[in-house]
């Protein structure tokens, strides 16, 4: 028989609920996505692949565009964007797809939004692999600064998390959220630069562009891994910065809010 | 006693004034915003429920059962009053609810007693008890679609009772597989108080409520009508629910069924004719032999559609010992929504009463027994013949044997 928590180490089993629930649910929403397809977890990688496909034939071939390494430079571009959008695209139905675990007493909803950005993130590890080839492809090599890719993946995390939660609660009870996250990805992509490099676009509007924290994420992938260079500090500080503070007031308000979200289920 | 669950003048309303989503909503920012009443789903509740103690809830549909239960489960908040839960909650809700058919009914398991409040070590180490308690393994490592409702239901059940709550929320369960099954579980929620778990079951079956609760609470449109104990307040429901019938009884009722057989307002009659039972046949006929079959055919005219009602017939004895009561709902008869005229037949393969004269009652109820449609009391006779018996209500067949040393 299991053993009864007892209260001097409550806390202590409270964290490691907290961390096999958060298991349990990424494991269960792996395996639903791909459980009885032929292709399984390949499908993770056939966006990103296809992405990188027409990319590199329409802007190489066709539109004849001068980018050293371009694959590579698509590739990260794609990746980096793809997670970013795979969860933010989803968070609004984190909630309201979620009832039976919702209405479960004492389940921790703030879970929720960490397990789908996860799910996500594995997505992005799976294709990794991928990416390191086609760098080796390229005469590409690994250097010192690419152990500054954990770094990159924490502050990408936080970025996403620090979105999602606002974005889920607001979809709770603004339903059109979902669908207005789902267009606006879709031109947030075509200002960041994921299939031209910023070097392209007009000196006086680069400011405009980095109010958008996906650009200074995608330059500081590139400089690691396509010019083996650190990330530009300055950067990762301010991305961080504000990935905490998304992730501090989005907490909050979904915190704050999550007892209203049952009614509206 | 120390009590586990402890709610003092809980309210909750919910307004039915836009909400936020409404508001939003660009369609809607033209009217000019309406101020209605709030909706007290629920007002000035108190009730404790100590240790080891099984508190039931009862009332009709919309009674405010479910938000009780919620809000018991820490799912939304009272608007009023305090709630305090001493306790791990664990919740029997929606049997299965989390359950995903993809999965494997291990996974899905493993999934469902951590979501509760295992950790993962111990619910892989329940699970082989799990398992076996659900009677499921040889179909464990199958994806839960192809589980029937039944052995999902169990697989639920079993994983719940298993996680060791301190307060458990039950809405009507027990109805959850074979009479085996209802055996086990029954057994192991006596267990579960025997260890001190404080239960709350909500029913709508008042057999249930006395057998099993030590009390209950009455929600009427929200409020308290009674607390007391099991017995009594399931005892005041259904005089309750017979006044309702009789107040629902029309005046203009026609005064004796298709078949001819008179009926008497408020004496042999009773319900509010929404439906109507048009007629019975007993076949063979009125007259049978101890130890023959027997089978009521109940015809039955719906105006309107009605959810799900619920056909019943009892054998009484002229002065009024019951000797046989069934029901679809206890006979887990699934009834569709009705709509129109149809029948439904009882057949009962051997009658083994003693010789006599006994009345054929039936009724169809509405689905949550709060009123009969329609009921006829005493009103088919039949007359048992044959059979050893002299006295008492049984006629099995037996036989004597005697043996001399």
């Amino acid at each position: 028989m299991s053993t009864k928590p007892s209260h001097q180490n409550s806390q202590e089993r409270a964290w490691k609920h907290a961390a096999d629930l958060f298991s349990v649910l990424v494991s269960r929403d792996l395996k639903i996505l791909y459980k009885r397809s032929s292709l399984g977890f390949g499908w993770a990688l056939v966006t990103p692949l296809l992405q990188l496909f027409i990319f590199s034939f329409v802007f190489r071939r066709a539109l004849r565009m001068e980018v050293h390494n371009y694959p590579s430079f698509v590739f990260i571009g794609v990746l980096v964007f793809g997670w970013l959008q795979g969860a933010l695209s989803q968070c609004g139905g984190i909630i309201t797809s979620s009832k039976s675990l919702v209405t479960q007493p004492g389940f921790p909803l703030t879970l929720l939004p960490h397990v789908m950005v996860s799910v996500r993130l594995f997505h992005f590890l799976i294709a990794l692999p991928i990416l390191f080839g086609l760098l080796w492809c390229q005469g590409i090599r690994p250097a010192w600064p690419w152990f500054s890719i954990p770094g990159l993946l924490v502050v990408q995390y936080l970025l996403i998390v620090g979105m999602a939660y606002p974005l889920a609660s607001l979809n709770v009870i603004f339903r059109d959220t979902q669908h207005i996250v789902g267009v606006s990805l879709q031109l947030i992509m075509f200002v960041t630069p994921v299939f031209y490099s910023l070097d392209q676009v007009p000196e006086q509007m680069h400011p405009w562009f980095y109010l958008n924290p996906m650009v200074g994420l995608i330059q500081s992938w590139r400089d690691v891994l396509l010019d083996g260079n650190w990330p530009n500090p300055v950067t990762l500080l301010t991305l961080s910065v504000v990935g905490i503070t998304l992730l501090i007031i989005g907490r909050r308000t979904f915190v704050a809010q999550s007892h209203c979200f049952v009614e509206e289920l | 006693m120390n009590a586990l669950v402890k709610a003092d003048g809980l309210g909750k309303t919910f307004t039915a004034k836009p909400t936020t989503a409404k508001r939003l909503h660009l369609s809607s920012l033209a009217r000019p915003s309406r101020t209605a009443d709030p909706f007290w789903a629920l007002r000035n509740v108190s009730f404790e429920v100590a240790r080891g103690e099984m508190m039931g809830i009862v009332g009709a549909n919309g009674a405010g059962k479910s938000t009780l239960l919620r809000l018991l489960g820490g799912i939304g908040r009272p608007t009023t009053g305090t709630l305090e839960m001493n306790g791990r909650i664990g919740a029997l809700l929606e049997l299965g609810g989390g359950f995903q058919g993809d999965l494997t009914g291990r996974e899905n398991a493993i999934l469902a007693a951590v979501v509760a409040g295992l950790l993962k070590s111990e619910a892989l180490e329940l699970l082989p008890e799990i398992i076996r308690f659900a009677e499921l393994e040889n179909f464990i490592d199958a994806p839960i679609r192809t589980y029937s409702t039944g052995m999902t239901m169990r697989l639920a059940f079993a994983v719940a009772v298993h996680t060791e709550p301190e307060i458990m929320l039950v809405d009507e369960f027990l109805a959850v597989g074979d009479l085996a099954f209802q055996a086990k579980c029954n057994a192991r929620i006596a267990k579960l108080r025997e260890a001190g778990c404080a239960i709350v079951l909500v029913s709508h079956g008042m057999d249930q409520i006395r057998e099993q609760c030590d009390r209950a609470l009455w929600l009427r449109r929200g409020e308290v009508v009674a607390c007391d104990t099991a017995k009594a307040v399931a005892t005041y429901y259904e005089q309750e629910m017979r006044e309702e019938s009789l107040r629902r009884t029309p005046e203009t009722l026609p005064l004796s069924t298709a078949s001819g057989t008179p009926a008497l307002r408020k004496e042999n009659r009773f319900g509010s004719m929404e439906m109507e039972i048009s007629g019975v046949t007993l076949r063979p006929g009125p007259k049978l032999t101890c130890g023959a079959p027997l089978a009521v055919e109940i015809q039955f005219q719906c105006p309107a559609t009605l959810d799900s009602p619920i056909f019943a017939l009892s054998i009484t004895r002229p002065d009024g010992m019951i000797c046989l009561d069934t029901n679809t709902r206890s006979a887990r008869i699934p009834i569709p929504p009705l709509h129109g005229d149809g029948f439904i037949q009882l057949t009962i393969e051997r009658l083994d009463l003693a010789a006599g004269a006994y009345f054929i009652n039936v009724g169809v109820f509405d689905s949550n027994w709060s009123h009969a449609y329609d009921f006829h009391w005493h009103m088919y006779q039949i007359f048992m013949e044959g059979g050893s018996a002299h006295k008492g209500i049984l006629a099995p067949p037996n036989q004597w044997t005697m043996k001399l040393a």
